[in-house]
């Protein structure tokens, strides 16, 4: 008997072990495939950007971008943003976001400079928008104006859209113009007008810098359109680069630019060359001239009204509102007002693995909230007309953020191409020899300019205008 | 292999011959020490030989950072080549890299000589105090040199506090001069070290028995100091020359080349190239003259500091 229950007992066993297994088996797996389903429907997507040099400060940036992580990730909980923060200087930026498309898996959305555009898209490293920028919802691209819709056009298609533009104009001290005898509110009509007011401010003011205009290639190749190619745009012939891709290194317009630059500087309306060829952030050394009254007028781009915030506080200067004044920068002759357009574009990378996620993404960057948080905060005009009179924008640095706004679709945008970067070194390059040799004419200049582009490009590459 | 006297001895006929022939006073090639050689041959394969012929060979070819050319590139012949022949920016900046690269040589060799030259007569504890604070501009980084020498020399800088021009930019003035005075000032505290050992080691009779026979200072210093230190200088020579040349922190704080390209040097051009201008190619082709320049800059010290027998 003992033996008989002793045999039922082990026969049972076995049965209840594999019985045991099998459910601990079914466990394991439904825990597994659970799991699996989870991880599979949670996707990443990565977004690379210049976090010191787009926005007026690196905690602005890493505020905002931190802000539309959350939000990003809050709205679409089955994706991961994964924020790939670029450090260092323009020039740094574009090496180590060009360095990063030469890997396997670049970066799904960029924010890079509009002048980039071409250079990415030639490379294939750029997705193209057209079937999204047509889709529901994207009503902030029908309401850019057109010279920003075309910023990110190559041919047919859209590579890019616009995050934010620079345009340019003449802020002037009102005291100090006003001291010198010239009428207010001041809009100059011609270039003459600019010189003449100029040389008013010297005569009454001695010890104040009349005319700032940047100079030199200690600003790298933003520099100039901050500078002398606003002058350009408003030339007699304002072509950079034809119509079959050579580069202007000699024309009416260039002439006329170079030589208003001789006369600035021989007539002794520059400012020095110890600010104009300062490493350490010239285009922003106007914000502060102004700031001690050491400044009357300044070709300069629209950030230097933001710069007076308590925000940035470059330097905070409430004041700066009533004290200083905005003017469009003429043409030569007259006729309307010119300016440079030079914006920071969102592009998505043609390897990235979730193009919906994506556009989602710069959907959710183009909402008026976000879009105008960094236009404040970067010092940007932001490409959506209706933007300009929400009172966030507006009322950030009253009342430059309207001025500029309004001066926006004056603007004509800078070419994109390699051979440009050479070419905008060049006329850098010209404008720093006049300022640091005002003897140097304005054809001594030009020549100087011919050399060096045709140096570097061959003589096929470049053209002569009349 | 070597044959004594006793083994000499029981050779006889033409194997006697053979070993009279053959020369004792040269080094003979042993087989075996090739196995000995193999782990460094292969590390100077690895880490230099292959990735120097890439580099010459990215030199011949049109590999641009950004563009159509990133993505498909290839060789080009001796197109870049023919390029840098007509290449005004690229001559002008040899001549400024010669004229850097000069100057730092007179500037670290008479500076640091004559520092140790005079911390050899001062009292312990002021060569210790001024030899700490060259050594410390010799060991601090090129972008705080950099740094430093711009603040120093640009408008309202310290340099124009000290001579009383407050409106002078130094730097904007004389560049080039003034960046290589910053060059100089931080490689000094080395050629101080160096010389100073040196000088250290030159026998005091030697110069006594100058001064006995009524040698002028500058005598004992020709026919005595200078003969004796001369090892010591090459090395200086050359070092100085190599560090400059590839001295691009200093430079790139400093000016970024500028203004122009009066103090563009041959590795900031490069770096324009192949960063500022997409031109990776020709800018690896500008880095292969400098090897080449410190290649030249290697056999001259070989051939002056090997000593004849």
């Amino acid at each position: 008997m003992g033996g008989t229950m002793k045999l039922h007992r082990s026969a049972k066993l076995p049965r209840l072990l594999v019985a045991g297994s099998l459910l601990g088996a079914a466990i394991v797996v439904e825990a597994a495939s659970g799991l699996s389903a989870s991880a599979s429907s949670k996707t990443s997507i990565s977004v690379a950007y210049a976090v010191d040099t787009t926005f007026d400060t690196t905690p602005l940036a890493n505020k905002w971008w931190g802000a539309l992580k959350k939000e990003f990730e809050a709205k679409y909980p089955n994706v991961t943003l994964v924020l790939d923060p670029i450090h260092g200087g323009e020039p740094d930026f574009l090496t180590k976001l060009a360095l990063q498309f030469k890997q396997s898996s670049p970066p799904d959305v960029i924010q890079f400079p509009s002048t980039e555009i071409a250079l990415y898209q030639s490379s294939g490293y750029l997705k193209t928008m057209d079937q999204y920028l047509v889709g529901s919802g994207k009503s902030w691209f029908s309401q850019y104006p057109n010279v920003i819709q075309n910023e990110g056009k190559i041919g047919s298609h859209i590579y890019a859209v616009s995050a934010g533009e620079n345009n340019n104009g003449l802020y002037y001290d009102k005291a100090i113009l006003r001291k010198a005898g010239i009428k207010l509110p001041w809009q100059p009509t011609t270039w003459a007008g600019i010189i003449s007011a100029a040389q008013a401010i010297k005569k009454a003011e001695p010890k104040v810098i009349p005319l700032w205009t940047d100079a030199g290639t200690s600003a790298g190749p933003n520099g100039a359109g901050y500078g002398i190619l606003n002058l350009l745009a408003g030339s007699s012939n304002p072509t950079i680069q034809t119509g079959s891709g050579k580069m202007v290194v000699s024309s009416k317009g260039l002439l006329e630019t170079l030589d208003f630059y001789h006369t600035v500087f021989a007539d002794g309306l520059g400012a020095p060359t110890s600010q104009l060829f300062s490493e350490n952030n010239a285009p922003n050394i106007p914000s502060t001239d102004f700031a001690k009254g050491t400044l009357g007028i300044a070709v300069a781009a629209n950030f230097i009204g933001g710069n007076w915030t308590k925000m940035v506080s470059f330097p905070y200067w409430p004041q700066a509102g009533t004290a200083i004044g905005v003017a469009g920068l003429p043409k030569i002759n007259g006729g309307g007002y010119a300016s440079t357009l030079s914006g920071w574009d969102f592009g998505i990378s043609s390897k990235t693995k979730d193009a919906t996620a994506a556009e989602n993404l710069i959907n959710m960057m183009q909402e008026p909230t976000n879009m105008i948080e960094a236009a404040n905060w970067a010092g940007w005009v932001p490409p959506v007309k209706s933007y300009w009179a929400n009172p966030l924008y507006a009322n950030f640095d009253a009342p430059f953020a309207k001025e500029f706004g309004q001066l926006l679709p004056w603007s004509s945008e800078l070419p994109s191409s390699a051979n440009y970067s050479v070419w905008v070194q060049a006329i850098e390059q010209a404008s720093g020899t006049i300022a640091q040799t005002p003897s140097t004419t304005g054809s001594a200049a030009m020549s100087q300019m011919k050399g060096y582009v045709t140096n570097q490009l061959g003589s096929s590459a470049v053209a002569s205008l009349p | 292999m070597t044959v004594s006297t006793t083994d000499l001895d029981t050779v006889t006929g033409p194997d006697l011959a053979q070993l009279w022939r053959t020369r004792h006073d040269r080094e003979r090639f042993q087989w075996s020490s090739l196995a000995l050689m193999t782990p460094a041959f292969g590390l100077l394969i690895v880490l230099f030989l292959i990735p120097m012929g890439y580099a010459v060979y990215l030199g011949l070819t049109n590999l641009t950072l950004v563009g159509p050319d990133s993505v498909k590139w290839g060789f080009t012949g001796l197109q870049n080549l023919s390029r840098l022949r007509q290449d005004t920016t690229f001559w002008s900046s040899l001549w400024v890299t010669a004229g850097f690269i000069g100057g730092s040589i007179v500037g670290v060799v008479v500076a640091g000589y004559w520092l140790a030259a005079l911390s050899m007569r001062a009292r312990p504890w002021m060569r210790i105090f001024v030899g700490g604070i060259v050594v410390v501009s010799w060991m601090m980084p090129a972008v705080t040199a950099g740094m430093t020498w711009y603040a120093t020399t640009t408008q309202g800088g310290a340099l124009g506090t000290l001579t009383g021009l407050h409106n002078t930019n130094f730097l904007d003035t004389w560049p080039l001069i003034i960046v290589t005075v910053a060059n100089v000032w931080s490689m000094t505290g080395f050629c101080m070290l160096v010389m100073g050992a040196a000088l250290r080691n030159v026998p005091s009779e030697a110069i006594e028995a100058a001064v006995v026979e009524n040698a002028t200072a500058w005598q004992r210093f020709r026919m005595i100091v200078l003969p004796l230190l001369r090892p010591t200088i090459i090395a200086v020579v050359l070092l100085t020359a190599l560090l400059s040349l590839a001295n691009f922190g200093l430079i790139y704080i400093m000016t970024q080349g500028g203004p122009g390209n009066s103090t563009n040097i041959l590795p900031l051009y490069s770096y324009q190239q192949a960063f500022s201008f997409n031109n990776l190619a020709y800018g690896a082709l500008i880095g292969n003259v400098m090897v080449l320049i410190a290649t030249i800059f290697g056999v001259f010290y070989v051939r002056v500091a090997t000593p004849k027998s």
